[in-house]
């Protein structure tokens, strides 16, 4: 193991874990919350990036290890040396190697925009030269997170990434990044209706990427042929379902109107 | 914070700082160092930092310090003020076009001198819900989760109300005008509030913020003129008054409670 020589800084991150050990309950409320994304988006009102630059470094070198050495400890370690501080400064992660499945999760939801542009706004990679619905859309954006595991160069190590989401302490934290990215991508989509539909939509788009997620584990196929076209199905399933629904609650609408306004005809002071 | 304060970064960033503001315009040292201590967070406030500080000269020849005016950034609470506010305004909005369409048949047919009032004050409720939809998707707030209980509630106040007859479908208007003209009143007085503190502090309101306020006191105005509008057509006289407007006054506040938490 090649480690550089600690710098001033790093003298000072072991000085303080020394002194305060990092423990769960007693390490800085912070490392747990501030991957939280402020509510009111706005762009008069740019947020803070969700990492702080140390975390970021670590974390970002740890990802390059993943491929070698997994989703571990071992991996975050070697990201700390990597990024140029001591070793033991991976115990600033009280969550470990669950650590780095989530920066990456956090990290591609935020460069998703930049990696699946649409035709009409130029620039990046376009889908396309005509308008695309929102469908298909939204099928480009869920292909293109996934496909940014590849990129990224975790996809064969990602089947131990969803063992550590599913570790149940880790659950309510993957479960909340997974329903953002499903907002991100309706968002990205463009579309801007926020009614009853709101909440059906994110919750049938988690379920399709999550389920694709673990499909593309163990896809074989040339260039993940296959998984394309399970994503296209399963968007298909839900939206027959959803427009089920939404058939189903309009037509109770529509037939009890039609009902009053019967009655109302027939003289009835309704 | 135990982080941010031991990162390679800051420790090399602070020389920095001395070397571009301080030694040019050493007479305002002790205002800028006061101006860079506050600043909190200075990984990610480099924009706030890279600005000078311009010296303009005044009728009398004399040099004076004018600082460019900062952006003014928002704190958590007042995000989450927003967020809550916006949903429950929307859920407000839906709820009174749904009243007003559920009312208007019964009304009109008994009292057809009533349609124009009531498609004006319809038109003027459907403007404000498109207003705060739009607001709700450039902000990317999530709708209430009640949205279908409010859609059901709304229509099933509207159509009591006007098969009531037109004082009670009045008294209705009166009443939920009353609860949330006072609601919108609160968010004015808040934001103006915002406004006053962030232009005390010498930092620059942007242009969305004043927008707000202008919307919110322009729906707020609508609503104090469909009151009005109400009280016109005989609100007073709908009976049971007091247990009608009552009941409906608590249910909107209770719908505001919840619709502010979910
Ligand atoms: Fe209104
Ligand atoms: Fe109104």
């Amino acid at each position: 193991m090649a480690t550089r020589a600690p710098n001033l800084s790093s003298h000072l991150l072991y000085r303080s874990i020394l002194s305060k050990p990092p423990t769960a309950a007693g390490f800085p409320k912070i490392l747990h919350q501030h991957h939280l994304s402020s509510p009111y988006y706005s762009s008069a009102f740019p947020t803070e990036p969700p990492y702080p630059p140390t975390e970021s470094e670590i974390l970002s070198a740890a990802l390059s290890r993943v491929l070698d050495h997994g989703f571990t400890s071992r991996a975050l370690s070697l990201g700390a040396t990597d990024a140029g501080y001591l070793e033991v400064s991976a115990n600033l992660f009280p969550r470990r190697e669950f650590e780095i499945v989530l920066y990456h999760l956090v990290r591609e939801r935020m460069r998703l925009g930049e990696r699946v542009q649409f035709a009409e706004e130029g620039g990046g990679r376009t889908v396309g030269a005509r308008r695309l619905g929102v469908g298909e859309k939204i099928q480009s954006l869920v292909m293109g997170r996934l496909r940014a595991n590849v990129e990224v160069g975790v996809q064969g190590r990602w089947g131990e990434a969803i063992a550590l989401m599913a570790v149940p302490s880790n659950v309510p934290p993957s479960l909340q990044e997974l329903a953002r990215l499903a907002d991100e991508i309706w968002y990205l989509s463009g579309d801007t209706s926020v009614d009853g539909s709101w909440y059906t939509k994110r919750a049938s788009l988690a379920s399709v990427y999550a389920a694709s997620e673990v499909f593309m584990t163990q896809d074989q196929s040339t260039d993940y042929k296959d998984t394309e076209q399970f994503v296209e199905d399963r968007l298909r399933d839900v939206q027959t379902v959803g427009s089920w629904i939404g058939n189903t609650v309009e037509w109770v609408g529509y037939t009890g109107w039609a009902g009053v306004n019967l009655l109302r005809s027939k003289g009835f002071r309704i | 914070m135990l982080l941010p304060s031991l990162t390679k970064r800051s420790a090399s960033q602070l020389p920095y700082l001395h070397q571009y503001q301080l030694p040019v315009f050493d007479f305002l040292a002790p205002c800028l160092a006061t101006r860079i201590s506050q600043s909190p967070r200075l990984h990610f406030s480099t924009s706030r930092r890279r600005r000078r500080a311009e010296v303009q000269s005044t009728d009398n020849g004399s040099l004076q310090a004018t600082s460019p005016k900062v952006k003014t950034a928002l704190s958590d609470e007042q995000r989450k003020f927003l967020e809550s506010a916006l949903r429950v305004n929307q859920a407000g909005e839906l709820a009174a076009t749904l009243i007003y369409t559920a009312q208007t048949p019964p009304i009109v047919k008994a009292h057809p001198h009533l349609r124009p009032l009531m498609k004006h004050m319809y038109d003027q409720e459907a403007g404000h819900f498109s207003t705060f939809n739009n607001l709700l998707a450039k902000h990317r707030i999530r709708p209430t989760a009640m949205y279908p209980v409010w859609q059901f509630a709304a229509t099933a106040l509207g159509w009591t109300t006007g098969i009531m007859g037109r004082e009670a479908a009045m008294a209705c208007t009166e009443a939920v005008e009353t609860e949330i003209g006072e609601h919108y009143n609160t968010q004015v007085r808040v934001l103006l509030g915002w406004l006053e503190e962030t232009e005390k502090k010498g930092e620059e309101v942007p242009e969305e913020m004043r927008e707000l306020v202008e919307q919110i006191r322009k729906i707020r105005d609508e609503e104090l003129e469909h009151l009005d509008h109400a009280v016109g057509e005989d609100a007073k006289e709908a009976r049971p008054y007091e247990l009608l407007t009552s009941v409906i006054r608590g249910g909107c506040r209770g719908a505001i409670w919840i619709s502010e938490r979910v």
